[in-house]
């Protein structure tokens, strides 16, 4: 048996594939989990996480009592420790390079505090947190084949494919569509493509890539590839990579070619193009 | 610019109108631009005597354009408004004759045609005189204010063997010629819709000087003397649809009204219709005066690209993404298993394009100056430049036949009882 869901969430198009065994409810219950991560997480409506931003604009510290945007946060400081503060949520041009480490996020209260204005946005980093927790639904629901697809940049698979083996993915050129960058099998993984050129790195809700480091726009041709046992890792890696200068490269790759890549593209290679679907 | 300068710059302009228009397919597309480039230049006591009727805002912009020409010269200016006379002295040697009336222009002799610049309404009387005295005419777009006023001329023209000539200048512009051309060649595919709008943020309201009256200087705004928006600016851009089209409309529908400038105007500063021509093609056009967001364009679509002739851009449409993951679906069912290429595309939702799409060609404008050399050719050889004329009744008859369905609420179809030209 195989069958599917698609539906629009985190601001893109969500497939859910579900092949062989598990309950019937399993797909309804992963895209529930999918929109209840967007409903706490995002920043295009009201949410858990722009009542928080209110605060964190104001410079006021507040208490987190959404449980999904608490591990979400806990998550984060994780991240943001392991990508060697690279991947930051709350890098934003507006308010300078203090990013996440103007943040104290206190686990053990459930508290924030802030020593200026910040403001997250959870961008991609939301999509693989998303994935993780709808595999984990599927998991409970006894599926054992799954690919969960968030607009085509983070993808998610639960157990082997259903003709065995890996799931095999080819990753497209950004530029130029018809070439492969990199061909990769996952199991029980996920993966997080990022790119400052091709088709939607001008789509209006995009924001821009910051380099947490000096707040800058980073806009030098660049696509990173991160594969992770989860997505919310992957995304935050790939993230990192796309931001990060030569030395930072060097120890987030860390030796680990065969799941983390980065290609840099010649400037002006190509002009950048904006297709959306 | 030193004349050595203006002669360089003219041929470019004239090189890429006859590069524009090469070929058979434009040929018989735009029979009449590669007629005007080949015009002969004539020597100055040769040239074809023009006496300019209207020196307003557009009569003054043409004597400059005929004063670049190389077969054209201004004989004589007339303006009934002693004020614009004189601004149209100035752009004149002072031997040229000046009139405040077209008749006594006429009656002085010395024209081979005539020039006309006035309100839409005069345009019929004026051309008439004109052909009574045994001259040719270049008049200003629209031609008429009446569908019948349009075939009139068109017929007084075609019995008194003399040439008419209407004054649509984009006809004449490399970046719309090339356009037209790469449309025919079939790079922007099928074309099934235009899109056309003409978006300003102004009353159109021009202050009314000493010794004039509103509805003389404002002769826009008022019906016995216009169709607003439709003769005014619609006909430049029917008359583009139409040429991209091959054809012209079979009805149209449309909605009008005066919804913001409600200052005693009576023609609409807000219009919507719809032109359909055969196959189920359409022309979907907006005018206001109170948003210049979209300004003026023609976004002319095809199932291959999009050209956007005002912009003198053209973009093509990416081919449809294979859905990965669908296919992944079909290869598992089937026993298959290949890798799934994803990455890049991130989905937003359907967003307009702004991909920045390619130059389609050149941005001098000399175009003004080519339909009087080509004028010029046509008087010289007593033939119209072939295929201009339709084009101009054409597009004059729909923008008319549009404010009558916005006028009726009606469907109207295209009249059956238009003069052959
Ligand atoms: N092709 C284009 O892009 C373009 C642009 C602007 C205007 N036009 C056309 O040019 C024409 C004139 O428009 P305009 O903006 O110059 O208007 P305008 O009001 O500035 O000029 C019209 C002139 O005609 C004169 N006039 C009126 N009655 C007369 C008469 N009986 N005898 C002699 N002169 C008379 C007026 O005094 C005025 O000077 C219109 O048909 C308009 O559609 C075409």
């Amino acid at each position: 048996m195989a069958d599917v869901v698609r539906f629009a969430s985190m601001g893109t198009r969500v497939e859910l594939h579900r092949f062989g065994a598990g309950d019937d409810d399993a797909l309804t219950a992963a895209q529930r989990a999918i929109e209840a991560v967007d409903d706490a997480l995002t920043i295009h409506r009201p949410s858990a996480t722009t009542a928080l931003n209110e605060r964190l604009m104001a410079g006021q510290g507040a208490a987190i009592d959404d449980a999904l945007l608490f591990d979400a946060l806990v998550a984060i400081e994780e991240l943001h420790a392991l990508t060697l503060g690279l991947f930051d949520p709350a890098a934003d041009r507006r308010f300078g390079p203090a990013g996440w480490s103007g943040i104290a996020f206190d686990r053990n209260t459930a508290r924030i505090e802030v020593s200026q204005s910040v403001a997250l946005d959870f961008g991609g980093f939301g999509k693989g947190f998303a994935l993780d927790r709808a595999c984990a639904v599927l998991r409970a629901k006894g599926v054992v084949s799954a690919c969960l697809s968030a607009g085509e940049s983070s993808i998610a698979v639960v157990g082997e494919h259903p003709l065995g083996g890996g799931w095999p993915f080819a990753i497209a050129h950004p530029l130029r569509p018809d070439e492969i960058l990199v061909e990769l099998e996952l199991t029980d993984e996920s993966v997080s493509i990022s790119s400052t050129v091709g088709a939607g790195t001008n789509a209006p809700e995009r924001a821009a890539m910051i380099r947490p480091t000096d707040a800058s726009i980073v806009s030098a041709p660049r696509c990173t590839v991160a594969v992770d046992r989860l997505g919310a890792h992957a995304e935050a890696m790939s993230t990192a990579l796309l931001v990060a200068n030569e030395d930072r490269v060097e120890r987030l790759l860390n030796g680990d070619w065969t799941r983390r890549f980065l290609f840099d593209f010649p400037r002006g290679a190509a002009i950048p193009i904006n297709q959306p679907g | 610019m030193t004349d050595n300068d203006f002669d360089l710059s003219r041929r470019s302009f004239i090189d890429r109108v006859l590069m524009a228009t090469a070929g058979a397919g434009m040929a018989a597309a735009a029979p009449w631009a590669s007629a005007a480039a080949l015009a002969a230049p004539v020597a100055k006591g040769d040239r074809v005597r023009l006496g300019v009727i209207g020196t307003g805002d557009r009569g003054r912009g043409l004597i400059q354009n005929i004063a670049k020409t190389r077969n054209c010269t201004v004989a004589a200016i007339c303006d009934n408004f002693e004020l614009h006379l004189a601004k149209g002295r100035a752009l004149v040697d002072a031997s040229t004759r000046a009139f405040t009336d077209h008749r006594a222009m006429l009656d002085a002799g010395g024209l081979d045609a005539v020039v006309i610049a006035t309100p839409l309404d005069l345009h019929k009387l004026q051309s008439f005189d004109a052909f009574d005295a045994g001259l040719h005419v270049w008049c200003e777009k629209a031609m008429a204010r009446t569908i019948d006023d349009c075939g009139a001329m068109v017929k007084r023209s075609q019995d008194s063997g003399k040439v008419l000539q209407i004054g649509h200048q984009r006809m004449f512009k490399p970046t719309y010629l090339n356009a037209v051309r790469r449309a025919k060649e079939g790079e922007i595919g099928s074309l099934t819709q235009i899109r056309a709008s003409w978006h300003r943020q102004s009353s159109w309201r021009r202050p009314v000087p000493a010794g004039a009256t509103d509805r003389q200087i404002n002769w826009r705004l008022y019906r016995d003397s216009s169709a607003g928006l439709m003769t005014e600016l619609a006909t430049h851009q029917i008359q583009v649809s139409n040429l991209f089209f091959d054809a012209v409309p079979t009805r149209v529908m449309g909605s009008g009204s005066i919804c913001f400038w409600k200052d005693g105007r009576e023609v609409y500063d807000h219009v919507a219709l719809i032109y359909e021509y055969a196959g189920g093609r359409k022309l979907i056009y907006t005018s206001l005066l109170n948003n210049a967001r979209y300004g003026c364009e023609e976004q002319i679509q095809g199932s291959k690209g999009t050209i956007e002739p005002e912009l003198g851009r053209i973009y093509k449409e990416l081919p449809p993404k294979e859905l990965a993951l669908l296919r992944m679906q079909a290869d598992v069912a089937s026993g298959k298993k290949r890798a799934v290429p994803i990455g890049g595309a991130t989905w937003f939702a359907e967003l307009p394009v702004t991909t920045p799409g390619e130059p389609l060609g050149w941005g001098e404008y000399d175009e003004t100056m080519l339909q009087f050399e080509g004028f010029g050719e046509a008087v010289r050889t007593g033939k119209p430049l072939p295929g201009l004329l339709s084009q101009a009744y054409y597009a004059s008859v729909a923008s008319l036949l549009g404010e009558q369905a916005m006028d009726s609420g009606q469907i109207l179809a295209w009249p059956t009882s238009l003069v052959a030209i």
